[in-house]
């Protein structure tokens, strides 16, 4: 039945973590599943668009000096973690009442054990497994009940300085207690680190939690990245997921939702150039009645990228009077470009609104024109309606200023396509201005 | 909740269809000596089926061919169904007539309750003794109306006749376009037929013929007995056009568990296929015992600009269906179509779709997917969409909708989207929902049955796909669906 894996690459193999964080049952079984499993293949179903090859070989050392992080001056309140090459660099000095954050290495036996409780089930889950056989370093972040933190933690991954990583962080969320935590990854574009991680969340009931991934600069760097997600009852969980960097980026989140009353929002914008695959797999279960979610993601693909969206929604037996919504919308702007897309559901109750939607299309060619016969350059007006596209996801963001510094560094990035020549037309209302028409 | 896998009809009706199958042997219309070969697949196994059926030696290499890379394969296990491992050694490979001594002597020896449904199906009267299974010829004479039908095609020059006949007749056109479309090595259950196919239907339509008739009332009456491993070859030339229908709506019982058929069809330059299939093989006892598994490939080859393959199907029976006919869109401008409505109920799993592959410029594609399920039986929609680098000016639409009837029963989509063209246009939407109490409340409050009206929402939420049937067959697919819904409802 198990067409013969290939085996796991010589150098995974010999990789020996100094001080394993896992417990040693559990890191035991994980290492006996990835000898057996191997890195996942195209033919396993789960990453049938996405090629791990270049993790073969380990990547070569680079040794930049970490840059700073823009979040920090546009988010000068921020609890600031920072990770260096995988390796937990900088904790905040003062962390407010009702917020406690350590290395995983030093939480007590029972966060360990609750860190490393996923567990790999098959081949698909091989990165899993290795995570649980490699990680080295981690983070614990708990915030008791009844807190509200008016700052959000921000956790800088500089992925630098190494060429292998597997970290895990837990974090636990109160009841009642409100919390938003903001993980960015950028590296130097040579810097070529993988970086395995997995992240799990537990939520305590009535506990709202916000994560945003942001994947920033780095051509070179590759992160495959899973998280875990509990809702018990009347929780909310918001994550969004931002990807510009990278050269491979596999994000897998999966929200478990187990009692009724809790939400879950699932937003993600993928803005793959240059040679890049940014990939998304999104996993969530409504286990309970009376619960509700709404995801949407989006992919501009441009240059030779590829953008990979697969959103699983699954509705258990006697999850009755479920809203769930997943709306996959994509953009694909050049011939060389591709975006695979499925948004899957899997409906086990009858008394539910189950509904999603999937587009891949070019930019509108009326809208286009719209702004064309207005006198707007076609490669503006372009740039225009990828930047208004692009906005749909980032005016989701509960931050403003990040909101704003992210459309700032979209516009940037599109503004350089556009011709030197081209300078934005001043427009004067009732007066036709003469377009300069290039070619596209 | 009531339990609604207790309904009183659909356990009845299946019960006395049992009593009546006991008894159900199909008429033979081959003249191959009766003979038992002993279950079990090997190559000896092989050279003997093609021997008898006195084959050229390039189909016999070809179906060993298939084989031995049938031996290197292992079954699918990606779909969304759940059975036993089937030991392929335990199977029988070559169908031996049955015998026709118990088959009933007239229809008024077979079970009432078998007619009514007949009746409630609309199934001229002609046919249902043949479905029954009476000795055909004894109460009507199909072999006339064969004849009729046979002169009327050949004057058209079209070829319609037995696979196996085809191949002594026409063992040129069968060389040059046999697995072309489904190699032998495509999948698993595909190698499998290709090794061993029992029989089949072969249409090959001239150029610039339109088919003066829909090929179904022919198929309906002669097509029995092609076997559990079906293989369909359909051609037509520049210009031609043909509608075929396969399958029959009325509740048919096969000894056979697996049917593993292979449907090729191929377009040229303005050419149009459509192949209409209502399916509704024995779907097993209420406990899900029994019951075929029907393993299919189909697929459509619209190899010239400006060709067409529409496939419309109705899927009502089967225990487990695994099929997804598909358009390889190859010519410029052609169009790919999909319409499907999938019933399942007690233990039935369906997982079924389509594959739309874009390779040609501006070519088309529309995939309209209804799934009902009722019952404890699981209905997956799974299809894929794929536009390469060379389709220009793509378009897909896709609309998949299920509709949930009990409370015990799973409704799936697993779209597979692939673009690679960024000129292309790809819209998919789906839906899942129950028959909202609102509306049933409407109709009843106007006079209406609980039960008819549950079948008014279902007919008219499959309206779309049966809007696209020849239109005999719309009308019977109507009756069937109310007829696998029975007893579902309240």
């Amino acid at each position: 039945m198990n067409p013969t894996r290939a085996a796991l690459p010589q150098w995974l193999a010999d990789h020996a973590p100094a001080a394993p964080l896992a417990p040693a049952a559990l890191q035991q079984v994980a290492r006996e599943q990835i000898h057996a499993w191997g890195l996942p293949s195209v033919r396993d179903e789960e990453w049938r668009w996405t090629n791990l090859r270049a993790l073969n070989q380990p990547a070569p050392l680079t040794s930049a000096a970490p840059a700073v992080s823009p979040l920090m001056a546009l988010l000068p309140d921020a609890l600031f973690i920072r990770f260096i090459g995988g390796k937990l660099s900088e904790l905040p000095e003062h962390c407010p009442p009702g917020l406690h954050i350590s290395r995983l290495s030093d939480a007590a036996p029972d966060a360990r054990q609750a860190a490393f409780a996923p567990v790999a089930a098959n081949a698909n889950d091989a990165l899993l497994a290795l995570n649980t056989a490699h990680a080295d370093d981690g983070l614990l972040i708990e915030i008791a009940p009844h807190t509200e933190l008016s700052a959000p933690i921000l956790i800088d991954w500089q992925d630098e300085a190494a060429a292998y990583a597997a970290t895990r962080v837990l974090v636990r969320v109160g009841a009642h207690s409100r919390a938003t935590v903001i993980e960015t990854a950028q590296a130097a574009d040579t810097a070529a680190l993988w970086r395995n991680s997995v992240m799990v969340i537990e939520q305590a009931e009535n506990s709202a939690f916000t994560h945003i991934g942001l994947g920033l600069d780095g051509a070179a760097r590759r992160l495959t990245d899973r998280q875990f997600v509990r809702l018990p009852r009347d929780a909310r969980f918001t994550s969004i997921n931002l990807q510009f960097g990278g050269q491979l980026v596999r994000r897998e989140i999966e929200v478990d939702i187990r009692d009724t009353g809790a939400h879950c929002n699932l937003f993600g914008l993928m803005m793959p150039r240059g040679k890049q695959v940014l990939d998304t797999h999104t996993r969530l279960t409504h286990g309970a009645a009376h619960t509700t979610s709404d995801e949407r993601y989006q992919i501009i693909a441009d240059d030779s990228a590829r953008g990979i969206f697969k959103g699983r929604i699954l509705v258990a037996q006697d999850a009755q009077k479920i809203q769930a919504y997943q709306n996959s919308r994509n953009l694909l702007l050049s011939p060389t470009a591709e975006i695979d897309t499925k948004p899957e559901l899997e409906i086990y109750a009858d008394d539910v609104k189950c509904s999603h939607g999937a587009t891949i299309g070019r930019l509108n060619p009326e809208a286009l024109y719209y702004l064309t016969s207005r006198g707007i350059p076609t490669a503006r007006a372009r740039a225009l309606l990828i930047q208004g596209f692009a906005q749909e996801i980032l005016d989701l963001l509960p931050l403003p200023a990040l909101a704003e510094w992210l459309a700032e560094r979209i516009t940037q990035t599109l503004s350089q396509e556009i011709p030197a020549q081209e300078v934005p037309v001043q427009k004067v209302a009732g007066q036709e201005v003469p377009a300069q028409e290039t070619p596209q | 909740m009531t339990d609604r896998t207790a309904s009183p009809t659909i356990s009845d009706s299946q019960e006395i269809e049992h009593l009546v199958q006991r008894e159900y042997k199909y008429g033979f219309t081959t003249d191959i000596e009766q003979e038992i070969i002993p279950p079990g697949l090997n190559e000896a196994v092989i050279r003997l089926i093609s021997a008898k059926k006195n084959e050229p030696e390039f189909l016999l290499e070809w179906r060993l061919k298939a084989y031995r890379h049938w031996l290197t394969m292992t079954p699918p296990t990606w779909a969304h169904v759940h059975y036993p491992p089937i030991d392929y050694q335990a199977l029988s490979y070559f169908a031996a007539p049955k015998s026709r001594e118990n088959a009933p002597k007239s229809l008024d020896e077979v079970d009432p309750k078998l007619l009514e449904t007949y009746a409630k199906l609309g199934i001229p009267l002609h046919e249902r003794a043949a479905l029954a299974g009476v000795a055909v010829d004894a109460v009507f004479d199909s072999v006339s109306v064969t004849t009729t039908f046979r002169e009327k095609l050949a004057e058209a020059g079209v070829i319609f006749c037995s696979f196996s006949e085809a191949v002594h007749s026409h063992p040129e056109i069968i060389r040059q376009y046999l697995g072309t479309v489904v190699p032998a090595s495509d999948n698993y259950y595909a190698a499998l037929n290709s090794a061993v196919f029992s029989d089949g239907s072969f249409v090959f339509i001239p150029k610039g013929v339109r088919c003066p008739m829909e090929l179904s009332t022919y198929f309906r009456i002669n097509a029995r007995n092609t076997g559990q491993f079906e293989r369909t070859l359909i051609i037509a030339e520049e210009g031609a056009h043909v509608s075929y229908l396969e399958g029959c709506t009325a509740p048919q019982r096969d000894e056979n568990q697996l049917h593993a058929a292979v449907v090729e069809l191929i377009t040229l330059d303005d050419a149009t296929i459509k192949y209409s299939t209502v399916q509704n093989w024995y779907p097993g006892d209420e406990e899900g015992k029994g019951g075929i598994y029907n393993f299919v490939t189909k697929r459509g080859d619209a190899r010239g600009a400006r060709s067409k393959i529409t496939w419309t199907q109705v899927e009502a029976g089967s225990a487990i269906t695994w099929k997804y006919p598909s358009c390889i869109l190859r010519g410029d401008d052609s169009v790919g179509e999909f319409y499907s409505v999938a019933v399942s109920n007690n233990y039935q799993q369906v997982d079924s779709g389509t594959k739309m592959i874009h390779l040609g410029k501006r070519t088309r594609s529309t995939i309209v997917s209804k799934s009902i399920s009722a019952g404890r039986s699981q209905n997956s929609y799974r299809g894929l969409v794929h536009i390469a680098k060379s389709a220009d000016d793509a378009r897909n639409f896709t609309q998949c909708d299920a509709l949930l009837i009990g409370d015990r029963n799973g409704a799936h989509t697993f779209p597979y989207i692939e673009a690679k063209n960024p000129s292309a246009q790809i819209e998919h939407e789906a839906t899942t929902s129950k028959i909202s109490d609102d509306q049933i409340f409407y109709l009843q409050s106007r006079g209406i049955s609980e039960e008819n009206a549950t079948n008014m929402i279902v007919n008219g939420f499959c309206k779309d796909v049966f809007n696209e049937l020849p239109m005999e067959f719309a009308v019977e697919a109507q009756a069937l669906l109310a007829v696998s819904l029975e007893g579902s409802v309240g």
